[in-house]
């Protein structure tokens, strides 16, 4: 049975249901989009078992011609380093569904544009054949398009065309790079694994330059320094399970097309690139602390938070180490369960307050004590709490990094410290001193809340008491990516 | 025993779980039965442990690991599995200082049962007590530096949580964030020592880092970044100079709170780790010499900053803060030994006198000590066990922190001179400023009349613990001093010692490649003074008790009276000192001044974010793509669209024309038309 | 009787047609005068058929069918002068200019 198309398509098919049911009729919609994310989910939890941990290579590959005149192939597989974005994806997509049963205002298209950015977001993660991986990559950018577009904030429609406009721009000169491997290999080719194994023959030239287009598509999305500023205004924009999708799965597709693509067919452009690579992660975690340090609206913070944590994934790979890039496909995971949590949190008390500004509140752990306990420990797990999942993954990635850039490295740690400073100023502000009359009837998180939620907090304290699981099914592929 | 030594931390943990978790807030609640039977359990456990190796049955050190998790690795283009091993490691010091810890976290939960009663989160404060607990004991038995620097952290969240736990009122909302911060800014300096370590190293276990130290491997360069690294956690952990900002503050917590953090758990892990790590100081001589300098710097401020408070708990915090500097410097000295033997008996008289001033500011609700006074007549049983614990900390003979203090004063001796009066000074400040908290609070008569009048002996269950840890504080300095039996606790650990059996480091891959660095390079400071020596003189160590009694002597003359008018008196003579001193030494000011700092760089880049970035890289790029369009536009516009209506208009143009000469709607005209070009057509066609 | 002389009914046939279609001031007229040239192809085609195909049936065929396509289209434009006539009151072409531009 082709799992991985089962995976891919299910949402697919949800969509076009959802897409032929009378509007008025929200509960089936809704029924039918958890029942497609719902099936994505399951078969991608039934291949944990079949996954095979001691091996290196693509596991369930599915390979058919699709347009034989361009040697273009249908091409899916998964192995160490996109298996557990997989997982990741389907898992969080299921949770920002629970967040979405909020949404009352246009459901069906709603729901219709969500299975379908899930279809291109999983479709990234698994597709071997850059035609394919460029084709999902795209897709994901319409719903996300309409998705902040309609359901978004106050400046929805500016945030929308701004994200869409630059993250277009940004992958146009990654189909550049992606042709100029299409010409420059022997029988053109659009397959990775055949782009690999053809690459040692390519001349450092001519990989520097499709790094450099690659990774120009790539940074926006990570997003790198100096190409971050538009995640801010998206997020604050987006509606509460856009923004969780966004930082928890859209953001990765950038770190997991270096590691994929740029890492293993243009390793010497990889390489060229390295010193500024570091230099780049450092911007990213230490300014990107500052700006959130400097942030009075709690969703922007949050949002400057991922550009701080997108840096440790981006210095743990410029470690070039097995540690580094162990901890960079780790944090990738975390920061998706950590930030799609706080995303989540954040429209918690959105939806009950209507405003975001951290002076606003004060003393609401009176009123909110479940809500604060939750907030405070999402809060500590992503400012690297040991015992909650961010912090093995940080750990490795400077233990990653550490071999090669020192300073870097150093200069980054202190980073942490900023990093911890803008979060328990945030809980201050929000949970601590004396209680602000103007929410004396708050009301505590609802169970609904409480149900995408509770999944997050689980999975952080065992990621961060027990990270052998997702360590394990990583270690082969990271060990072969390394290993000579 | 021994094999379930994992227990200790883990019960209290699951403890503070079930406490947290297992019902609804209330104040009366009986969960923290469950919180004080899991510590009485793990102090059972620590004390067999600690009674077997005592009595000569076991074995120590005891190791025993498990597989915590495994990831990938490389070192020159080879990958492999690592694997991280959490377990525990037991060796003399990590047992008494666990039985130390949870007979300390005990007695704090008993006597909290009373002193916190009726709170309305009471249950919060016992699961928050059994967290930090569990962590501090999670830290020392870790055999993983890893797993010890987890437990670090932790503990460091749960001090947040203990600082701010009345979190409605400011002042602990920022003391709780400056803890955290100020720690926070320490812990970074350990971090990259445990970087660094595994860079050079390959290992978390402390065998193995041992083995790894002491046989020479490690350039003295390196372990001197790594030791400073270290020494720079301990700083901000236990509140060392000049990061000891926070520890006075922490005040504003729960007192038995601050008993915690202040003898059993928080800032003793700063000087436990650098023992624990003892091995990289061995090898960086120049990070001992500054441990020392720092601990005296420490040891000497604290104490002048003591003198001049008035808020009884300030006084205490800043003792501890003295104190703690007193084991530092010992410890940069070489005095391994009388370091932690300090630490053990500071950890009882130390929380002693804070659950003693627990219960006066129970009794009074104040904290300033000019608004107590006569409070013996009051509260005597609290009144005879804070004498003991003010006598014990001051050195007075045969009480517990006399043995500590002279072993300290002793090493520091052979060490140093100059450390040696500079600390001695320190240690002469100590007696006084406890002795005159004394007089302040017990002797003399009523100063608020009130407040006196209400103040009534506390209840038992806050007399008891006061009454365990109060003979703790007399009998542990004799009990552990005699026949030396403190060196057996605590041996120093010496440089290339094989005394401890272990496999070699698991990633030194070839041993000849890197030879074992010349025996002279580096060489330890304790070499050149044994063990044995490390005695004071006779007539010094006697005219140290004369000093002492004298310094308690000028306390009281100076604080008798009604209204002290001498100290006043003396307090207005030296009034930009005592200036200096109430502001801390400005080291509040100065971290103000650098929290703002980071602020205003904040909001710099920020701003650099929003407008140089967001336009240059984001909008940038919209407006070239703007001009181009524009462009575009214009030529469409001008030049080609142009052409096009200009090819329409002539159409038209030609169809009116053809239209006025022919057309008056008749269809069969029209036909007629028709008729007539097929016809031409036609006969065009055939003609042909 | 040979192929020529149907052609020649056939093509006087269509002229007579063509000269009503155009004089004719009455729409019905004008009508009739279009069946006339409907007739007149279809003579064209039952001839072609008989004398070039003898042994097939497809000019008749089509023949058929011309017929019936001639009365619907029939139909259609009576349908079309009655409602002109209830609008105009008259079923005379030189009446009817709207399309004059």
């Amino acid at each position: 049975m082709p799992m991985l198309s089962l995976i891919v398509w299910a949402p697919l098919a949800g969509a076009l249901i959802v897409l032929m049911l009378p509007k008025e009729k929200v509960k089936t919609i809704q029924g039918v989009g958890f029942l497609a994310a719902g099936v994505s989910l399951l078969a991608s939890l039934a291949l944990i078992p079949q996954f095979d941990r001691s091996l290196a290579s693509m596991q369930f590959v599915e390979k058919w011609s699709w347009i034989p005149s361009l040697n273009i192939s249908y091409f899916l597989g998964v192995d160490g380093l996109s298996f557990p974005l997989v997982l990741l994806t389907t898992f969080m997509s299921v949770i920002a569904l629970i967040g979405s049963l909020g949404i009352s205002h246009r459901v069906k298209e709603y729901f219709f544009w969500f299975l379908a950015l899930e279809v291109g977001m999983l479709g990234v993660f698994m597709a071997l054949d850059l035609v394919l991986f460029y084709v999902f990559w795209e897709i994901t950018l319409v719903p996300m398009y309409f998705l902040i577009g309609i359901w978004g904030g106050p400046r929805k429609e500016f945030a929308a065309i701004k994200f869409f406009l630059y993250t277009l721009s940004g992958s146009v000169f990654m189909l550049l790079g992606i042709l100029a491997m299409y010409f420059r290999s022997a029988p053109h080719t659009f397959d990775m694994l055949e782009l690999m194994r053809q690459q040692s023959s390519w001349d450092p030239r001519f990989q520097i330059l499709v790094f450099l287009g690659l990774y120009f598509g790539l940074s926006i999305k990570i997003p790198a320094f100096p190409f971050h500023t538009w995640l801010p205004l998206a997020h604050v924009e987006a509606p509460t399970p856009i923004s969780v999708i966004l930082a928890a799965v859209l953001l990765k597709m950038g770190v997991y097309g270096l590691l994929r693509i740029t890492y293993q067919i243009t390793p010497q452009g990889f390489a060229w690139f390295l010193p500024a690579l570091v230099v780049i992660a450092t911007i990213n975690i230490v300014y990107g602390a500052l700006c959130a340090l400097a942030q009075t609206d709690m969703k922007k913070m949050v949002a400057y938070s991922s550009v701080n944590h997108m840096g440790y994934c981006l210095l743990g790979i410029a470690g070039m180490s097995a540690p580094g890039f162990s901890g960079a496909i780790l944090q990738m995971i975390n920061h998706g369960i950590i930030a799609g949590a706080l995303f989540l949190l954040v429209g918690v008390i959105y939806d009950r307050a209507h405003t975001r500004e951290l002076s606003a509140f004060g003393g609401l752990a009176v009123k909110v004590p479940v809500y604060a306990g939750l907030m405070s420990l999402t809060c500590f797990a992503s400012l690297g709490l040991p015992g909650l999942s961010g912090f093995i993954s940080e750990f490795l990635c400077f233990l990653g990094a550490f071999q090669q850039w020192k300073w870097a490295t150093t200069i980054s740690v202190l980073g942490i410290i900023a990093t911890a400073a803008f979060f328990l100023r945030a809980l201050q502000k929000i949970f601590l001193g004396p209680l602000n009359e103007k929410w004396r009837d708050l009301d505590d998180i609802n169970p609904r809340e409480l149900a995408s939620l509770l999944p997050l907090v689980a999975i952080m304290i065992w990621f961060g008491v027990a990270p052998s699981w997702p360590l394990n099914l990583m270690n082969a592929t990271v060990a072969h990516l390394l290993g000579k | 025993m021994i094999e379930h030594a994992y227990l200790i931390p883990l019960i209290p943990l699951a403890a503070s779980f079930i406490i947290l978790f297992g019902a609804k807030e209330d104040p009366h609640s009986p969960l923290p039965w469950v919180g004080i039977a899991a510590m009485f359990f793990s102090f059972c456990l620590a004390v067999s442990v600690f009674w077997d190796f005592a009595v000569g049955t076991l074995m120590l050190p005891y190791q025993h690991d498990w597989r915590w998790f495994s990831f990938a690795n490389s070192v020159a283009g080879k990958s492999f599995i690592d694997s991280f091993k959490i377990g525990v490691y037991i060796d003399p010091p990590t047992a008494i200082v666990l039985v130390v810890v949870t007979l300390v976290s005990l007695m704090v939960q008993i006597y909290s049962l009373s002193y916190m009663h009726g709170d309305k989160r009471f249950k919060r404060y016992f699961a928050f007590v059994s967290f930090f607990t569990a962590a501090m004991l999670g830290l020392v038995a870790s055999s993983n530096l890893l797993v010890t620097f987890m437990c670090w952290e932790l503990m460091g969240v749960s001090s947040y949580l203990l600082i701010g736990f009345w979190f409605e009122r400011e002042g602990p909302c920022e003391a709780q964030k400056k803890a955290f911060m100020t720690t926070k800014l320490g812990d970074s300096g350990l971090y990259l020592a445990l970087l660094m370590i595994y860079a050079k190293v390959g290992s978390f276990q402390f065998p193995q880092m041992q083995q790894f130290f002491s046989s020479g491997y490690m350039p003295t360069t390196a372990a001197t970044v790594i030791a400073l690294g270290v020494l720079f956690g301990a700083i901000g952990k236990s509140a060392q100079f000049p990061l000891f900002i926070w520890l006075p503050d922490a005040m504003e917590g729960p007192t038995p709170g601050s008993a915690l953090i202040h003898a059993a758990t928080m800032v003793a892990a700063g000087i436990i780790v650098v023992a624990k790590l003892y091995f990289i100081f061995l090898a960086a001589p120049l990070a001992l010499e500054t441990a020392a300098w720092v601990g005296l710097a420490t040891a000497f401020l604290a104490a002048t900053m003591a003198l001049v408070t008035y808020d009884i708990k300030r006084v205490l915090a800043f003792s501890t803060v003295s104190q703690l500097g007193f084991m530092m410097c010992a410890l940069g000295v070489g005095g391994y030994t009388a370091s932690l033997f300090h630490l053990t008996t500071h950890a009882f008289f130390k929380a002693l006198l804070f659950l003693g001033a627990g219960s006066v500011i129970h009794a009074v609700h104040t904290n300033d000590m000019r608004e107590m006074g006569g409070l013996s007549k009051k509260m005597p049983i609290t009144f005879v066990t804070m004498l003991i614990g003010v006598l014990a900390i001051s050195g007075f003979p045969f009480l517990s922190g006399y043995y500590s203090k002279d072993m300290i004063l002793a090493s520091v001796w052979h060490h140093n001179h100059t450390m040696f009066w500079i600390l001695l000074f320190s240690a002469l400040m100590t007696a006084f400023y406890m002795s005159r908290l004394l007089f302040l609070t017990f002797w003399g008569n009523d100063r608020d009349h009130d407040k006196f009048h209400h103040a009534h002996e506390s209840p038992a269950l806050i007399t008891a613990p006061l009454a365990v840890l109060a003979l703790f504080s007399v009998i542990a300095g004799y009990g552990l001093a005699r026949d030396g039996f403190v060196e057996k606790i605590f041996p120093t650990p010496v440089l290339a010692s094989a005394s401890v059996a272990v496999e070699p480091p698991s990633r030194v891959s070839s041993p000849e490649a890197r030879m074992p660095i010349e025996s002279s390079e580096y060489s330890s400071p304790i070499a050149h003074h044994p063990v044995e020596e490390a005695e004071l003189p006779h007539w010094l160590a006697l005219s140290i008790i004369g000093l002492i009694l004298g310094s308690m002597m000028l306390a009281f003359l100076f604080y008798r009276g009604p209204q002290f008018q001498t100290a006043a008196a003396i307090r207005a003579a030296l009034a930009p000192l005592v200036t200096v001193l109430d502001r801390r030494w400005f080291l509040d000011d100065i971290f103000l001044w650098l929290v703002a700092v980071c602020d205003y760089i904040a909001a710099a880049m920020f701003w650099f974010d929003t407008n140089i970035v967001d336009r240059i890289f984001v909008d940038g790029w919209g407006l070239l793509m703007r001009i181009f369009s524009e462009v575009s536009n214009f030529i469409d516009w001008n030049f080609i669209d142009t052409a096009v209506d200009g090819f329409g208009g002539l159409s038209n143009d030609l169809g009116i024309g053809l239209r006025s000469l022919v057309v008056d709607g008749q269809v069969q005209q029209y036909l007629m038309y028709a008729a007539i070009a097929f016809s031409l057509a036609a006969t065009l066609i055939l003609a042909r | 009787m040979t192929l020529e002389r149907y052609l020649m009914v056939s093509g006087g046939l269509f002229l007579i047609g063509i000269f009503g279609a155009l004089t004719r001031r009455n729409i019905i007229g004008i009508l009739m005068s279009i069946e006339l040239m409907f007739n007149a192809a279809n003579i064209n085609l039952a001839a072609f058929n008989h004398f070039l195909h003898p042994y097939g049936a497809v000019g008749q065929t089509v023949a058929l069918f011309t017929m019936t396509i001639a009365a619907a289209e029939i139909v259609v434009g009576l349908a079309l002068l009655l409602a002109i006539y209830r609008n105009t009151d008259t079923t005379y072409a030189e009446h009817f200019n709207l399309l004059k531009g």
